[in-house]
């Protein structure tokens, strides 16, 4: 038996990457949304069924025709066990067509120069194969090189819609929630500097980086309008921007609210889940659990809750798995 | 030195943001935002190699003088318009993050102010 290791190639790209992106009409300025989503999914998660129709190096030519033929299929992954020895496509069908070779094992004729995708690589960098070689579909291994099914282009544009789909329907949802709840409270009067308090509430959807800072933002220009003292307001603005994006960036989404009385200035940032396990862990320097993507727009270096801390005169998180964190942090005006 | 000064002496362009003749305070070159919300002083002058919004959002958030993003990298639409809206001049530099401090190192030693 041979004992062919396809090869797993980890580039061959011959042009920059922000070339290849820009082919797919993806650039620094796509919404952050679909750059979020090229990083966040693996090839695993968007394959297509791992009960994948298979051959072995002995089978002939000729099934894997009338195979292909059945299963409307243009190619077949020729297998022992989990192991990869090479595919068989409408190509090497035509030439044996052809040549008159039908009947030969397929062994004899199979690709095995195969360019394979690893199941842990991004989405992002699978496109860049997709580009970078003709091939319409590429077997996928795992870290043990064992075959666990093929992706193609449409698996990556099916799963793209799906979860586009699922994200829109979230901001319009939330858009129409984030124009009921940033009205004043009931008995508050409209604007924002008032005899006793006053509160504002802000929706930050999950992973919408390019409003989060937004809340943090206009909580600032807020309390600047208000009179509160100018080193109060930075450290309440520090805060909030730490909360905020923490909120948008590691939790299913939730709400910022600010209140304002005549002794102290008071950020609740609440979300709806996943939860924190450790809670300790979660507030010391440098412990995070974000991804790339959000380390690369600046963010995720573990420093959020631990730089509310420093900055807030009081400073209480309470998480339930998987109901939500809410994290609360007081300002005192006298300070 | 002011944002002025600032844009000569990087060979910088005013990108967004609308001018100013703002005095520059410290100078701090970061691409790490929450180590820069940690920064006490004011008026400081931002340098980053982060061209997001998420840069001049932090920038205002610490009262910051000026945003500048090195290598002329190309910065998003989106980038300049919420400098415009909050007011903080964005500035281009073709200089590496390393050359730009220098450069402002040296020139605030010959303003006396080294730091």
């Amino acid at each position: 038996m041979s004992d062919y290791q396809p090869k797993i190639l980890s580039g061959g790209e011959h042009r920059s990457d922000d070339e290849i992106m820009a082919d797919y009409g993806v650039s620094e300025d796509s919404p952050l949304v679909i750059m979020e989503l090229l990083q966040r999914f693996h090839v695993k998660d968007i394959m297509r069924s791992r009960n994948i129709i298979s051959l072995t190096r002995e089978n002939t030519l000729r099934e894997a025709k009338e195979l292909m033929r059945d299963n409307k299929i243009s190619g077949l992954p020729i297998l022992e066990g989990k192991r990869l020895f090479g595919m068989v496509s409408m190509n090497q069908i035509i030439k044996a067509l052809e040549g008159g070779w039908l009947d030969d094992p397929c062994q004899q004729h199979m690709s095995t120069s195969l360019v394979v995708l690893e199941e842990d690589i991004p989405v992002s960098i699978a496109l860049k194969y997709f580009h970078n070689y003709t091939f319409g579909r590429f077997p996928v291994l795992n870290k043990e090189h064992e075959f666990v099914g093929i992706l193609s282009q449409r698996d990556i544009t099916s799963a793209l819609l799906k979860e586009l789909t699922s994200e829109i329907s979230k901001l319009e949802g939330k858009t129409e929630a984030a124009v009921v709840e940033q009205r004043p409270v009931e008995n508050v009067k409209s604007e924002w500097v008032i005899p006793y308090y006053s509160l504002r509430q802000f929706v930050i959807v999950r992973n919408d980086l390019a409003n989060a800072g937004k809340a943090a933002n206009e909580i600032k220009r807020m309390l600047k309008e208000a009179g509160v003292n100018s080193k109060i307001v930075r450290k309440v603005a520090v805060a909030a921007y730490e909360l905020e994006i923490n909120v948008c960036i590691h939790s299913l989404g939730g709400s910022l609210t600010i209140v304002l009385d005549t002794h102290k200035v008071t950020i609740i940032a609440k979300d709806n889940g996943p939860g924190i396990k450790d809670v300790d862990w979660a507030c010391q320097d440098g412990t995070s659990t974000a991804n790339d993507w959000i380390r690369s727009m600046g963010f995720g270096a573990g420093m959020g809750l631990s730089n509310c801390k420093r900055v807030a005169d009081t400073f209480n998180i309470k998480s339930v798995v998987p109901t939500g964190t809410t994290v609360i942090c007081e300002f005192n005006l006298s300070a | 030195m002011k944002i002025s000064d600032v844009i000569k002496i990087l060979n910088g362009k005013l990108v967004a943001g609308g001018e100013s003749d703002r005095e520059v305070g410290a100078i701090v070159a970061n691409d790490l935002m929450s180590d820069v919300l940690l920064t006490d002083s004011d008026d400081i002058l931002l340098l980053t190699s982060l061209a997001s919004d998420q840069a001049v959002r932090t920038a205002n958030i610490v009262g910051a003088a000026a945003v500048v993003v090195h290598n002329a990298k190309p910065l998003p639409a989106t980038m300049c318009q919420v400098a415009d809206t909050l007011g903080i001049p964005l500035i281009s530099s073709p200089l590496a993050k390393f050359d730009a401090c220098v450069k402002l190192y040296l020139a605030r030693e010959a303003e006396g102010k080294g730091e």
